[in-house]
């Protein structure tokens, strides 16, 4: 048991390391982490009624191995880091016109070169893949000094070092509130959310270290400023892709970029869509939707049990469990392809949002709730 | 590799609380809040992240392994008085805290 508990959450390493595979042999094999995110979304609406309980052994502990997952998040900010220097490497090769052949080495297609469609895909690839960075990014920024770093580092990498801080100082403090820039109220959709959330962590970040910074008599600008930092933590990438593509190399990384942040905030954009919480009242289970599914489970190292995460912030991934938060019944793979068409989100959403009002919302968010109806917002 | 790991001795908190003095023992790995709540103690908090200051108590003798900057939620004031977040507090030795408990 305690094998299987650990090894259920190798999803996403061994699929960005065959993603980081797939672009290194090249051809179609480019498009590997394209098609994986596809058989993934399947996958997740296939298994969408599999809901599994946290597992624990006798005395009630859990089979989790702290020491073997961090292990394994500590190793995703490498193996993020490789998959950017293999689309570098492939970025290079298009810009500096070296030959299309296919070589066979061993039982290996490798093909030398690489075409501009083949290129798109390794970019598509490598932009999903480096999206899901945000689960480890989550995940570390609530642990330890360290952990708070690689948090920051792999969230870098898409250009969102803030994120860090703003998870932690801002959205578990005002979550369901409207001073929580990642909680998006009724009537927003995905897109709108993605840039709103990114901008309003983002200053909320560069506020807090403002402030820390005043109250200790330093400057704004200097390298005391995490804010700074973390922009500074992605210029690697920045020089990186500049140096192999050039132009090709910016496009490249702007829709790495676009691609793994909308990610990150369509997370975001699910995890508490219309709830709302009472300002001063706790953070309860209620104030977050749960997706639960096992495939999401599993893929997303429990991220979507959101309602324990944000009552016991403190407690680790493989330890959250099915603590009666309104549920959203299906896993984030499936309702992400929902929020990409609003409409459709939001008719699928009216019916939920409805009985959170009847069933779970105290009667001062309620008259909250009202105030969007009043508005014609319904969902 | 997992030697990295390994457990050292656990600490123990004396814990001054609005009415009496409670010995506690915190295990390495363990925050200070977590091991007073476990122990049935009400310690105040709400967030355990680190971000609403609601667990903060002050600490007057011995040292902590504070997990995150505590400069965003405490006053330099506070810091230099000993204060610390206890959700993000682990024991490098024994200490004596002083917290008022929720009554
Ligand atoms: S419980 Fe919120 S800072 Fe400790």
């Amino acid at each position: 048991m305690k094998l299987f508990v650990n090894a259920r959450y190798l999803i996403v390493p061994v699929s960005s390391l065959l993603t980081i595979f797939g672009i290194i042999l090249g051809g179609l094999l480019a498009w590997v982490g394209v098609f994986l995110f596809g058989v993934y979304t399947i996958i997740d609406t296939l298994t969408k009624d599999i809901h599994l309980r946290a597992e624990k052994n006798q005395d009630g502990e859990s089979y989790g191995v702290k020491e073997f997952q961090y292990v394994v998040m500590y190793i995703m900010l490498p193996v993020f880091i490789l998959l950017q220097i293999v689309l570098a490497w492939r970025l290079f090769q298009f810009t500096s016109g070296v030959g299309i052949e296919p070589l066979q080495i061993g039982v290996l297609n490798y093909q030398t070169g690489i075409t501009l469609t083949n290129l798109i895909g390794a970019t598509l690839s490598t932009a999903l893949w480096a999206g899901l960075g945000i689960i480890y990014g989550h995940e570390l920024s609530h642990n330890k000094k360290e952990g708070f770093f690689v948090s920051r580092l792999i969230m870098a990498l898409s250009g969102s070092a803030h994120f860090t801080y703003a998870h932690v100082y801002n959205h578990h403090l005002d979550l369901g509130h409207e001073d929580d820039p990642a909680t998006a109220p009724r009537g927003r959709n995905v897109y709108a959310h993605t840039w709103l959330s990114h901008a309003g962590q983002s200053k909320f970040s560069y506020d807090l270290e403002q402030k820390k910074l005043r109250k200790q008599g330093k400057s704004t600008l200097s390298f005391k400023n995490k804010w700074i930092i973390g922009y500074l933590y992605s210029l690697p990438s920045v020089f990186l892709f500049v140096w192999a593509g050039g132009l090709y190399g910016v496009a490249a990384l702007i829709t790495v970029w676009a691609i793994s942040n909308f990610l990150l905030e369509a997370l975001n954009f699910m995890g508490h869509y219309g709830l709302i919480r009472n300002p001063g009242e706790p953070v309860e289970h209620r104030h977050s939707w749960d997706n639960d599914n096992v495939f999401t489970s599993w893929f997303f190292i429990e991220i979507g049990r959101q309602g324990d995460h944000h009552v016991r912030g403190e407690t680790y991934f493989w330890e959250l469990d099915d603590v009666g938060a309104p549920n959203y019944g299906i896993g984030y793979f499936s309702l992400f392809v929902l929020t990409l068409i609003p409409p459709l989100f939001r008719r699928f959403v009216k019916k939920l949002l409805n009985d959170w009002d009847k069933n779970y919302a105290t009667d001062a968010e309620v008259s909250i709730a009202n105030k969007f109806k009043a508005l014609g917002i319904q969902s | 590799m997992f030697n990295l790991f390994k457990k050292s001795k656990d600490h123990i908190a004396d814990i001054e609380t609005n009415s009496n003095t409670i010995a506690l023992k915190v295990e390495k790995g363990k925050t200070l809040l977590n091991a007073a709540l476990s122990s049935g103690i009400a310690w105040p908090h709400k967030c355990k992240v680190g971000s609403c200051g609601t667990c903060k108590s002050q600490v007057l003798l011995g040292d902590i392994k504070a997990q995150i900057d505590f400069g965003y939620v405490l006053s330099q004031e506070e810091i230099e008085a000993g204060y610390v977040l206890a959700c993000q507090s682990e024991l490098k030795s024994d200490i004596k805290v002083k917290i008022k408990l929720i009554e």
